[in-house]
């Protein structure tokens, strides 16, 4: 134990440095950064939103029809007088993202129960997410103006009727289900909020599984090319603790390395699907009420899974560490196992498993790393034995790996072993020997 | 007197290729002895079996009674091992490297101490030794791994090409820590193919080629059996036999 402190110890002085620190660093503040950018673009857009109104009919209707957009969220300028070039001119001026121009006999046309037209004009000065949002604004002030003209029609037609029964004689209360739970609550909002919480958790997950096996790999790797492996293992440390030690102080470094992620892509991510921050008492209380939030026993399943994730990576690293002759390999080596990380987060991001081909769909189970991105739906939808078979499956297949990597710690395949991708390029083939894999070239 | 390393019948196969054929040899303890022999001749390969990191195809090894493949890890506390060119973490400090090796062999912070201030005296590097070992030359980085394979009294040093790719200045000041060490009680296995070096600083040589010891002796012995004024050339006509 004492021995393998030391390992892990030096392990993790020669991990943390400031190369490998920086890039953790600056992700996090360029995600809270950009997160906090669009959250402020955000408040402005929530904001009451400016429109110029070009009124040139003059009368009680327009004039009621601008008081209507007060009401629905606009800050309305109005001029009566010039034209329309002039009024776009100004509106411009004045950082107005609209431009509205009711014509002269409006109320007369109106009033005659005749389609009236309007223009608006729409001035896009960026063409950003948010910026574009501008546009859409138009059509909430166009609504509500009908809105006001039905009502009136409706009012004068039928006195004594209520507009708001003619405009929606059926209303409607949502329940959403998770298993056996139901809860009032409009299904749009739950999936957003539910959204939020799975999606950046994949995300991270993929960052520390890709950091974890990279360090571990360029770890053994690194020893093989400054020979300083060979000195490690003519010392007294079990070639185990040296293994574990090596997986221990990756994990713990890719796991800092996640804290530092999350926290700045929770930030950037929260920006951009919407603040749970935000979310009304009305649909907080219905996601408690779902379960959709992680209890105790939830964080304990998802960080089981995920910590199984990551130990079945680092048992494969190890082994592909050692086959690599100097860092520059590592890379290579690590590439296949980013492809089997890349599938599964990619399918449970965008596809539903269970709905998938039983083929597929077991393709995907055999993977191990599908597991802890599947953790958190599953226990969202309280589909508890899925995430504790998985984690069964990730922790035999670690024994199986970790069994495999100690194996070829304690024998001298951790020196004779190679993988000579110098020559990968050229026509050959590869063998496996006594002394491991190697390439041939064919004659 | 039980010997410091005993060699018998030592065979070791790669695939197919054979690098050592059936080599046999003793050191007593106190006792430097060299397997001199050009690049790919088996020296590296022995010396790696010796220090318990690669496993004989047949044959026994043992150090001070114990057989390198049964008692590894025994075998381990009592050696130190130097391999031809190695390096150290580049992002240690001097110190640190020290430390980090004195508390993997010994847990009694006193003897930690004692094996970092015998390392210290022996590299010579000073004040140098808080800078970080990547801003180290060759010359000083093999200094410190030097220090750090005597630092802990090994009962046997396995050292590959001591003194390989250094100036003449630092050659003969590993050489000086070499003998000394030994005249402490510590045997020596070396491997070198700079016969000079080796006339130097060894008891007894192996002459080794393609994987088969050809003559064991000493400097002197050898030179009057072959009848030749160096190594070098006792070398070439031992071979060429």
């Amino acid at each position: 134990m004492r021995r393998f402190l030391v390992i892990l110890k030096k392990e993790l002085r020669e991990m943390l440095t400031w190369q490998t620190l920086m890039p953790i660093i600056l992700v996090m503040v360029i995600y809270s950064f950009l997160g906090q950018v669009i959250n402020t673009e955000q408040k402005k857009q929530a904001a009451p939103q400016p429109i110029t109104v070009v009124d040139f009919d003059h009368t009680a209707t327009s004039q009621a029809l601008t008081g209507t957009l007060d009401k629905v969220n606009f800050k309305v300028t109005t001029y009566t007088e010039g034209t329309v070039e002039d009024a776009v001119h100004r509106a411009n001026a004045d950082n107005s993202s609209a431009v509205l121009v009711v014509p002269q006999g409006f109320e007369r046309g109106i009033l005659a129960h005749k389609p009236q037209e309007v223009q608006t004009y729409t001035i896009m000065r960026n063409f950003s997410l948010v910026g574009m949002t501008g546009s859409v604004n138009l059509d909430a002030a166009l609504s509500a103006m009908n809105q006001y003209i039905g009502d009136q029609y409706i009012r004068s037609a039928a006195p004594g009727l209520d507009p708001a029964v003619v405009r929606q004689a059926i209303s409607r209360r949502s329940f959403v289900t998770v298993g056996t739970r139901v809860a009032e609550a409009d299904p749009q909002s739950i999936a957003g909020i539910v959204t939020q919480q799975t999606m950046v958790i994949p995300i991270v997950l993929m960052l520390v599984i890709i950091l974890a096996s990279q360090m571990i790999a360029a770890s053994i790797a690194g020893e093989k090319e400054n020979k300083t492996l060979e000195t490690l293992l003519s010392t007294p440390v079990a070639r185990g603790a040296l293994v574990t030690a090596k997986m221990t102080a990756s994990g713990i470094v890719a796991l800092v390395s996640a804290a530092a992620y999350m926290v700045g892509m929770k930030s950037y991510m929260g920006s951009l699907i919407g603040d749970t921050g935000g979310t009304s008492t009305g649909v907080s209380q219905a996601i408690q009420k779902l379960g959709l939030v992680f209890n105790a026993q939830g964080y304990v399943l998802l960080g089981l899974s995920v910590f199984a994730g990551i130990m079945v990576a680092l048992s494969i690293s190890v082994i592909l560490g050692a086959f690599a002759e100097d860092l520059k390999s590592v890379q290579v080596m690590i590439a296949p196992l980013m492809m089997v990380v890349l599938v599964p987060y990619l399918m449970t991001m965008f596809i539903d498993i269970n709905t998938t081909s039983p083929v597929l769909r077991w393709l995907i189970y055999a993977i191990p790393f599908s597991h802890p991105f599947l953790a958190a739906q599953y226990i969202f939808a309280h589909n508890f034995i899925a995430v504790i078979a998985g984690i069964v499956y990730q922790f035999i297949l670690f024994v199986v790996f970790a069994s495999i990597a100690a194996r070829i710690f304690s024998t001298d395949r951790i020196l004779t072993m190679k993988l000579n991708t110098a020559g990968r390029m050229r026509r050959g083939s590869w063998t496996i020997g006594r002394e491991g894999i190697s390439f041939r070239r064919r004659k | 007197m039980e010997q410091a390393l005993r060699v018998a019948n030592l065979k070791k196969n790669y695939g197919k290729f054979e690098a050592l054929h059936s080599i046999s040899f003793e050191v007593a303890p106190g006792e430097i002895f060299a397997l001199i022999g050009p690049n790919g001749a088996g020296k590296t390969t022995t010396l790696r079996i010796v220090a318990t990191i690669l496993q004989p195809t047949s044959g026994t090894v043992h150090v001070y009674g114990m057989d390198v493949q049964k008692d590894a890890a025994r075998i381990r506390e009592i050696i130190s091992y130097l391999p031809e060119e190695a390096g150290a973490y580049k992002n240690l400090t001097g110190v640190g490297y020290l430390t980090f090796m004195a508390e993997l062999f010994a847990s009694d912070p006193a003897v930690q101490h004692e094996y970092i201030q015998r390392a210290s005296d022996i590299t010579g590097l000073g004040e140098r030794l808080n800078d970080k070992i990547g801003t180290y030359s060759k010359g000083m980085t093999r200094k410190l791994l030097l220090s750090r394979t005597v630092m802990t009294h090994p009962k046997l040093a396995i050292i590959d090409e001591p003194t390989s790719g250094l100036d003449v200045v630092a050659a003969i000041d590993i050489r000086e820590s070499i003998r000394s060490a030994s005249a402490d009680g510590m045997a020596v296995l070396l491997s070198s193919h700079n016969m000079l070096e080796i006339e130097y600083l060894s008891d007894r040589v192996a002459i080794i080629d393609r994987g088969t010891i050809h003559d064991i002796g000493t400097p002197q012995g050898l030179k009057e059996k072959y009848r030749k004024s160096n190594l070098e050339e006792v070398f070439v006509e031992v071979v060429q036999q």
